[in-house]
Order: C-alpha cells, then structure tokens, then sequence
C-alpha cells in the first residue's frame, strides 16, 4: 500500500539531493524574544523550498530548523511542547550518555554555541552554483537585517571543492534510503522503498502505524526531526594512519578504501575490489547497484567497515535487526581546508576542517542513540567484539580495525579517532504549513 | 580515637570502608543475633582483605530505568495479568519451550535468559531477563521483526498496547522495578560475544590437535 507524501508541505531538504558541486551556509540564531523570532520565520518561510518541484533540483535551496529551546522562544503552547519527545526537549549535548560521546567528543570539549541551549534556529542555504548560492545567502541576509529580537550567533560556509570531495577525501552521500510515496523511482541498489514514515511525520512506519507527533497535527505532519553533528576531521592522524600501515600508495588507498568499503571516487568495493574506477564512482545508477550476498565474510568490503555498519543491507548479523528502521537521510555538508594528502602533522589535525553532519529521521534522536550505541561504537552486532567504526567511531586506547582477506585476516592496531566531535544539536524541521502556524503564533496562550 | 588515627594515615578507601561498617552496625543494631555475629565475621574478613581494585566494568542505568553491570542489564517487570491469561501463557510458553521458541531467542542474540513467574493466583506475571545494552535500543526491530511472538508474550498482561505501538516502551518502563543489587560475572561478555569465544576456543583446540 503505498501512501503519497504530501511534498508541497516538506522541506526540500528532507527528500531531495544535495547538489553536486554545492555552495552553502549554516546560520545558527538566537530568539531574543517570541515576536522578533515569529516575524524571522515569517518572512522565511516562503523562501522555503518545499520537496513537490524535483525539476528544480539543484537550485537554491532555503531550509528551516527549531530546536526545543527554540520553541519555547518561540512561545509555543506549553501542550505542544511537552508533545515532543523526551530526548529532544533535553538536546543532544544531555543524552551524551546514551549517544557514547565521551572522552574527546563529550559535550564539555564542543566548540560554542553547540550545546549551551543558545541555538534556537538553524537556516541552511545551499546551491548547485556559487552565484545561486551568494543570491540565496542575500535573500536570507535580507530577512535577518533590521530584525531586532534575533541574533546571529554562527555563520558557517560550506562546499566541497574541487571534486565534491569530503574532508578525508572521498565522495561522499552515496546511497541514500528509498522512501515510500516521495516521487521518485528508487536507484538501482537502493532496495525496497521505506515507509515514509520512517522519515517524516504523520505517515506509517515499518511497523505500519505512525509514530508518536507533535501536537497540534499542524505543527508534527509532515515535520522530522534532524540530528546535527559537527565533526572536526584529524586529517593528520588519517594520513599517518594510512602511512603507516601501507608501503605504497597503491597499498594506502586500498586501506583507505577498506575503512568505507568504497574507493575515494566512491566506486564500491564489491564491484572493483582491485582498483578504483572514477566513472562507476560517479555513477549514480551503477555506484550503489550491489548487495554482500557474495561477500558474507567482508573480504572485499570489511565486515567492520564504516558503509558496511551504516547499512548492512543483506549482511547475516549476530543480533536480530531490521535495517530499514535505522536507515537515516544524510546530508552531508564538509567546511574548511581541503583534504590534503600530504598533511601529516599534529597541527593539521586541528586545522578548521571537517564535516556538519547532518542525518533527518521522524525518531532521529532513537536512530542516532542506536547507531551509535550499536552500530558505530561497538561491533558485536558483526561479530567484531569491541571493534569500532573507522570514520566516526569514538576509538580508544589500542582500538583494532580488522580486514577479512583470503588466509589468516589483517588486524590493524592502533586506530585513531579520526573524525572528532566538536558539536551537536537536535532540531524539529517543519513543514511548511507548520512554518506558517509558528509564525502567526496560532495556539499561544495571552 | 584508634578509629581516626587510622583515618588519617590511611588511604581514602579506607575511610570509606570505616564508613560502611559504622552504617551496617547501626543497620544491624536491632537485627535477630545470628545475623549480628555474621555481621561481624563479614566485617573482620572485610578488614583484613586486600583494598578492592576499582570495579573494572562501568556500572550505572540499564538506559532509562533498570540496573547495567558492564555490558549486561537486567529487566524486572511485574505486571497484572487479564483473566485466563495466566492460562493462554502457560500454554503458548510449553508450546514454544525447546522448539522454535527457543530457537527465537536465539536469534535474537542479545537476551542472555528469561524467566516467566505467575504469582498470586496466577493473577500476576513477574518477567525477569538479562539481555545486552539498553532495553528499548532494539525495540523497534521487535516491532517489525517478531511482533507477533511479544504479543503472544505479553498480550495476556493487563493494558499492553500491542509492541507496534508508540506507546510500548512507556508502559514496559510503567511495570518495570529496577533490581536493588545486579551482580554479573562477566560483564564484557555479550551474548554474541560469548559465542564467538566459544567456536574460537573450539577451532584452538582443534588446531593444537592437528600440529600437537
């Protein structure tokens, strides 16, 4: 049974592609009062790009984030609030516990304003062109200017140049999940389409029923929540990592590419386990065309590896799991220095580079407690006891990474923590409509 | 005075023993004799042990309520059943006992045990498991995997929602007691891993066989 996304009330952000190349900006702000922070997201709002115009793919895009502190600012009924779930209400930086951000990612080590509660509304601004990007940046800019009651408290470009490439150099954004009644014909390799449910408020779940919304329904349909990460890249410690443990450059790739289970073109392993192949890589019809049924024990793509643990697709795990209920939308947006290659030193570890994750799910703050409690730093759910996952795992003293090969596997010792949590938040992104009910302040008390 | 002089010179665990025995006396002060005297031997044996190396595996919440030693958590549930519950339940679990039931479980491969109690009259269910992690991290794979089984489960107990239900997780947490004191021997082991070590230990001693 297939139930139709009512795409003229979703952000576009939620179901349409990033683009690629792309140009943005983050903008994080502060509510100082409830009327400045209402008139702010009225004259947002229809800039706003919804997700029904898929011929525009590509052009700018304006999309639109509250955290809870965010709502309350906003003054939004106390009924409504307390409609949210628990772990939203408190923010990422208070469910450090539950999401393993201890030691080098706990929140005390983030950089401001990320956990203080300060951030109430994140505007992202991205494009395909660095002109439709500056033109988009000044349509937001206009409506932030001469507002008084809000704050800009971070402006944060972002884009990946040259070669769409990530901060430890890879392609990135590949695979996303198919979902039920959005418009668009799966990708080969894709898999059965999700229910939408799953990724957006007010439709039924895997389970077949909806999740628990926000109320009014006008605020939670068609809403979702997103999970920010910001995470600085140890460009240093990868690169030593990778010299380290490869004679060649031909061997440091072949390693680099067994950390993602994806060469830095994004050609998959499964399909050119020897060598890497630019054009299959940037290949959207052929990149993600596979599945691990020749490949039970990780030879080719390592059992252990970091798109191998995000979706395991066909895999045998030792715990029962449904993969379709943890699958996340991935927009990924890499800020900073390009990935350098030749960049080895400790000082290039803290060069401002890296990535402002972003994963957009209808119980994002559950997917993202799961996927890091089982998924990314720990490995039984593979067999791989305490092993973690090499991109975004939390590693400690004398963490291994282990290569399933053909004889006896390759266990490498002393895998580094390469990707450092600097910052995070939980937002609520609703819909259009839900973008108008906030701004005209409908159900506040007085 | 013997008691401070000590305090001083020695370490900060030791106080915090000195502590413990002076609380478990007065606990004590108005306890039956035979447990006054055992009190006692324990404190000596107490004393005259070695300072305890810091507990090794991290201790705390099982997620939002029941007790975690290292990897293993404990789940206590006691819950009224609907009439002829007890009944349908006793039932569907000799059905199931040995056979796919079991089989189930397995698959599951984070429940270490589980245990079904019917208590007074058969009008209540005590539900006892020790399992891997937090309790509802995999609860939507539940859902959707084996719902029918943890219907069948629970559906007999007083105001189940049903496991695909939103509201699942509130009312297991709505029954559940934490336990006072949760011991685990081995609180590194998951249930997976403890498979893996045994067919390692298996293939080791096959392989020593071979080349012995």
């Amino acid at each position: 049974m297939t139930t139709a996304v009512d795409l003229h009330d979703v952000q576009a952000i939620v179901l349409r592609p990033r683009p690629e190349p792309y140009f943005g900006t983050h903008l994080f702000l502060h509510i100082d009062d409830a009327r400045g922070g209402r008139e702010l997201l009225r004259r947002l709002a229809p800039h706003v790009a919804s997700a029904a115009d898929w011929e525009n793919a590509g052009d700018d895009q304006i999309a639109v984030a509250i955290s809870y502190p965010g709502l309350v600012a906003l003054g939004v009924p106390e009924d409504s609030l307390r409609s949210f779930p628990e772990a939203f209400r408190v923010g990422m930086a208070a469910r450090a516990e539950k999401l393993r951000d201890y030691g080098a990612n706990d929140p005390k080590n983030w950089e401001p304003p990320f956990g203080s509660g300060q951030i109430h509304i994140q505007v992202s601004i991205v494009s395909d062109a660095e002109d439709k990007w500056r033109s988009a940046m000044e349509t937001a800019q206009r409506q932030v200017q001469g507002l008084s009651g809000v704050t800009v408290l971070l402006s944060q470009d972002f884009g990946a140049q040259p070669g769409s490439l990530n901060s430890l150099g890879y392609k990135d954004g590949i695979g996303q999940p198919a979902i039920e009644g959005s418009g668009v014909e799966p990708l080969p390799g894709q898999g059965q389409p999700i229910n939408a449910g799953e990724f957006i408020l007010g439709y039924p779940g895997e389970a077949g029923v909806p999740l628990a919304m926000p109320q009014p329904d006008v605020l939670g349909r068609n809403g979702t929540y997103v999970g920010l990460r910001k995470y600085q890249s140890r460009v240093g410690a990868f690169n030593r990592f990778l010299k380290e443990n490869g004679q060649t450059l031909e061997d440091r790739e072949l390693l680099a590419a067994k950390l993602v289970g994806r060469w830095r073109s994004g050609a998959p392993l499964t399909l050119v386990p020897a060598k890497d192949d630019p054009a299959l890589g940037e290949d959207p019809r052929r990149n993600n065309d596979f599945t691990y049924a020749s490949d039970p024990q990780g030879k080719q793509v390592p059992l252990g590896c970091h798109m191998r643990r995000m979706n395991p697709r066909d895999t045998k795990m030792a715990v029962l799991t449904d993969v379709n209920v943890h699958r996340i939308i991935r927009r990924s947006t890499t800020y900073g220095a390009p990935y350098d290659p030749n960049a080895i030193s400790e000082q290039d570890d803290e060069r401002a580079r890296g990535i402002y994750f972003l994963c957009i799910s209808a119980k994002v703050m559950n997917t993202l407690e799961f996927l890091q409690q089982a998924w990314i730093n720990d490995g039984g759910f593979m067999n791989l006891a305490d092993e973690r996952d090499p991109l975004v795992g939390l590693q400690e003293e004398g963490s291994t990474f282990s290569i399933p090969k053909k004889q006896v596997r390759r266990r490498i010792h002393g895998i580094e923590t390469f990707n450092v949590l600097r910052g995070g938040e939980y937002l609520f992104m609703p819909s259009l409509s839900a973008l108008k009910w906030l701004a005209d302040g409908t159900g506040r008390h007085g | 005075m013997t008691t401070q002089t000590k305090v001083k010179r020695g370490s900060e665990q030791s106080s915090d023993l000195e502590q413990k025995v002076q609380k478990l006396r007065e606990l004590y002060a108005d306890a039956p004799e035979i447990g006054k005297a055992a009190l006692e031997n324990v404190i000596r044996a107490l004393q005259s042990a070695a300072p305890a190396k810091g507990p090794e595996a991290r201790s705390g919440s099982a997620g939002r309520i029941g007790r975690r030693q290292g990897k293993v958590s404990e789940l206590t549930v006691l819950v009224p059943l609907a009439p002829g519950g007890a009944r349908r339940l006793r039932g569907f679990l000799e059905a199931l006992h040995g056979s796919i039931g079991n089989e189930l479980v397995d698959m599951v491969g984070t429940v270490h045990d589980m245990r079904f109690v019917f208590l007074d009259n058969d009008t209540k269910l005590l539900f006892c498991t020790a399992y891997d992690g937090d309790w509802d991290v995999y609860i939507e794979d539940f859902a959707t995997k084996i719902p029918d089984i943890l219907d069948l489960q629970f559906g007999d107990t007083e105001g189940w929602p049903g496991v695909r239900s939103p509201k699942v997780k509130d009312h297991i947490a709505s029954h559940q007691i934490t336990a006072a004191f949760w011991y685990v021997a081995n609180p590194g082991l998951t249930v997976v891993e403890t498979k893996r070590l045994e067919r390692i230990g298996k293939a080791t001693e096959e392989f020593l066989d071979k080349i012995s």
